[in-house]
């Protein structure tokens, strides 16, 4: 029995910088069935409505990585992402190309800078002395060692993380959700020369910009999960040296002011954070906050029982900043 | 129904209007908050990030707390809700469960992994539900345009915080527009609000802050609201530096959840903390006819 046909309304995003005055939006109406990917939809407009179409993709079995785009503004593989759900959920299927990125035509967007914040992190295995490895050897791994891989390795380099990053849209500086993915997977890699180098050298290359929203996560079509690496990262950064970078200050002072009350101090975690310049900057909007909220400068109560938490402190905490370093 | 009320530390500090939101609807809707001073901080991110054992066991200790007195756990606050959640998570795995419980166990407690944790949200929508809520308002927010903002941790990972739909929630929509007002509808309303860096690098929260509400102001929001004092902070507290940033004006009113609700339910400005806001509410008061319109 042929599968039952839906109607697909598509608007897509159509421009050319330089050429055309505006984007614009071209408007088709398909009948397909439900499980049609997007990316054939789009192929068949382009074939049989509008040869102008231009998109990128190849292997149309998400593993080549080319065809990401914004379906209903999120981040997606074309390939990948069926035409049912989409119409059921929003009566229409609007097609834009990544975010982040600039638009070359259409639904093509120029990678380079995706490409270079990703190169800033210098992702190839550095020599490790203690572990040569000659050429045609071969160089195993425990089942343990390629545990701690986790799922970084399944990433294609499609950079939808990269189109639904905020950070990434709000700071040159951010590396991106795929770049910091890729550098864990070097830093716990065995075979690799440098991991406390790299640890030390992307603290101050935008690591502690990450905001931890899992934006990056939602959109991962291999689920290698990039938030949950960068936060690996932080934590393995803490541990490879003293604290100096703010964010790294941050959140170690965070941790000790926990220890002290059980609850915030929200003065004082400002205090440790921040270094005197900047402390000095933020008075004017200080006393601002403050006029409205005179707790802001108050220490709080301890809690009820804050033995119980120093006790877990002493338990988890004591073992020195070195422990788990790579 | 009564639950263990955790406030998380905001709002017992610079948040403090939302704790007195909170119980004042809670009081109203027979929601009966137990409190518990020995809970401590979630970590808020900051503690995962420096040390993960350390930040399940904190965590484990509030629930089990909780677990002791038999009660299911309600937060106020976005951040609170995903930390919490999260330890439930982790605690699933064997190794980080043995050595959480070791350590509990030298401090008296033990995590069974009952107790459900609960942001208000889910109460009110839940046991409360929406046709007793729409019975109990006084004040119909009628003509006011509102643009929920989730926060992140509400969400986000969607596997762990088991939310339904992560990318499209419509919870906090459906609440809005049970208390009279018109739900807004715009990207920026599960994006990030900027909040875990305002510390670090204070000129990129801005930018993220101002990029959501002008989002929400775009799509004719005429305020917003937040189920999280973190969010409320960087989109409230710091409204003013996001606007210096971007050199744009935006006096967008933002309200706590419980407010918007409490203001339904026919609460005054005071009860509810208002005038402890940085940009002022009263835009949206002239609107719902709590204050005259200025002549």
């Amino acid at each position: 029995m042929p599968p039952e046909l839906i109607q697909a309304p598509f608007e897509v995003y159509r421009y050319e910088p330089g050429v055309d005055p505006a984007p614009r939006y071209s408007h088709f109406t398909l009948e397909l069935p439900p499980h049609t990917p997007v990316l054939t939809a789009l192929l068949k407009i382009r074939d049989e409505l509008d040869p102008s179409l231009t998109l990128r993709y190849s292997c149309r079995s998400a593993i080549c990585g080319s065809c990401a785009m914004l379906v209903n503004s999120k981040s997606r593989l074309a390939c990948k992402t069926q035409i049912g759900p989409e119409v059921a959920r929003h009566g229409k299927i609007v097609i834009d190309p990544m975010r982040n990125l600039p638009v070359l035509r259409d639904l093509v967007t120029e990678m380079n800078g995706f490409w270079d914040r990703y190169r800033r992190l210098e992702p190839a295995l550095r020599p490790n002395p203690d572990r040569p490895m000659p050429v045609g050897q071969p160089n195993p791994m425990t089942p343990e060692q390629v545990d701690r891989f986790m799922e970084t390795p399944r990433c294609i380099a499609c950079a939808a993380c990269y189109s639904a990053c905020p950070a990434v849209e709000a700071d040159p500086e951010f590396p991106g959700p795929m770049a910091l993915a890729k550098l864990y997977r070097f830093v716990v890699d065995p075979r690799d020369g440098a991991p406390r180098e790299r640890l030390l050298k992307i603290q101050s290359e935008g690591l502690w910009l990450c905001l931890r929203c899992h934006l990056c996560t939602e959109a991962c079509p291999k689920d290698v999960r990039p938030s949950e690496r960068i936060r690996d990262l932080k934590e393995m950064a803490n541990r490879a040296r003293d604290p100096s970078e703010a964010g790294s200050r941050h959140s170690v002072a965070f941790k000790e002011n926990i220890r002290s009350k059980g609850i915030l101090d929200e003065f004082k975690l400002a205090r440790q954070t921040l270094n005197p310049v900047q402390l000095l900057e933020s008075l004017p909007q200080g006393f601002k906050i403050r006029a409205k909220k005179p707790e802001v400068t108050k220490t709080p109560k301890p809690i009820r029982n804050l033995e119980e938490v120093q006790k877990l402190y002493e338990l988890l905490d004591s073992s020195g900043s070195e422990e788990e370093a790579p | 129904m009564k639950v263990a009320y955790y406030p998380g530390c905001v709002a017992q500090e610079s948040g403090r209007e939302l704790d007195l939101a909170t119980r004042w609807v809670c009081g109203q809707l027979g929601i009966e908050l137990q409190e518990f001073p020995n809970f401590s901080c979630c970590g808020s991110g900051f503690i995962d990030e420096a040390n993960e054992t350390l930040n399940v066991a904190l965590n484990a200790r509030n629930l089990a707390i909780a677990e002791r007195a038999g009660l299911d756990l309600m937060t106020i606050c976005s951040t609170c809700q995903g930390m919490l959640t999260l330890a439930n998570h982790r605690l699933g795995d064997p190794k980080v469960r043995d050595r959480v419980d070791g350590a509990l166990r030298q401090i008296g407690m033990e995590y069974r992994g009952t107790t459900k944790v609960r942001h208000l949200l889910d109460v009110l929508l839940k046991e409360v539900g929406l046709e007793t809520i729409r019975s109990r308002v006084r004040r119909p927010l009628t003509g006011l345009r509102v643009g929920a903002f989730y926060g992140c941790h509400l969400l986000r990972p969607a596997d762990e915080m088991h939310s339904e739909s992560a990318e499209e929630p419509h919870e906090f929509e459906d609440l809005i527009e049970a208390l009279g007002a018109t739900p807004v509808l715009y990207r920026g309303r599960v994006m990030c609000c900027g909040f875990p860096i305002l510390f670090v690098r204070e000129p990129t929260a801005n930018r993220i802050a101002a990029t959501q509400i002008r989002d929400a102001k775009a799509h004719g929001a005429h305020a917003m609201a937040t189920p999280c004092p973190l969010c409320h902070t960087s989109l409230d507290a710091y409204q003013n530096k996001a606007e210096a940033e971007v050199g744009e004006k935006f006096g967008m009113p933002v309200f706590h959840l419980p407010q918007l609700v409490g203001l339904a339910l026919g609460a005054t400005s005071k009860d509810l903390g208002l005038p402890r806001h940085l940009v002022s509410t009263d835009t949206a008061l002239t609107r719902i006819g709590l204050i005259a319109v200025p002549t």
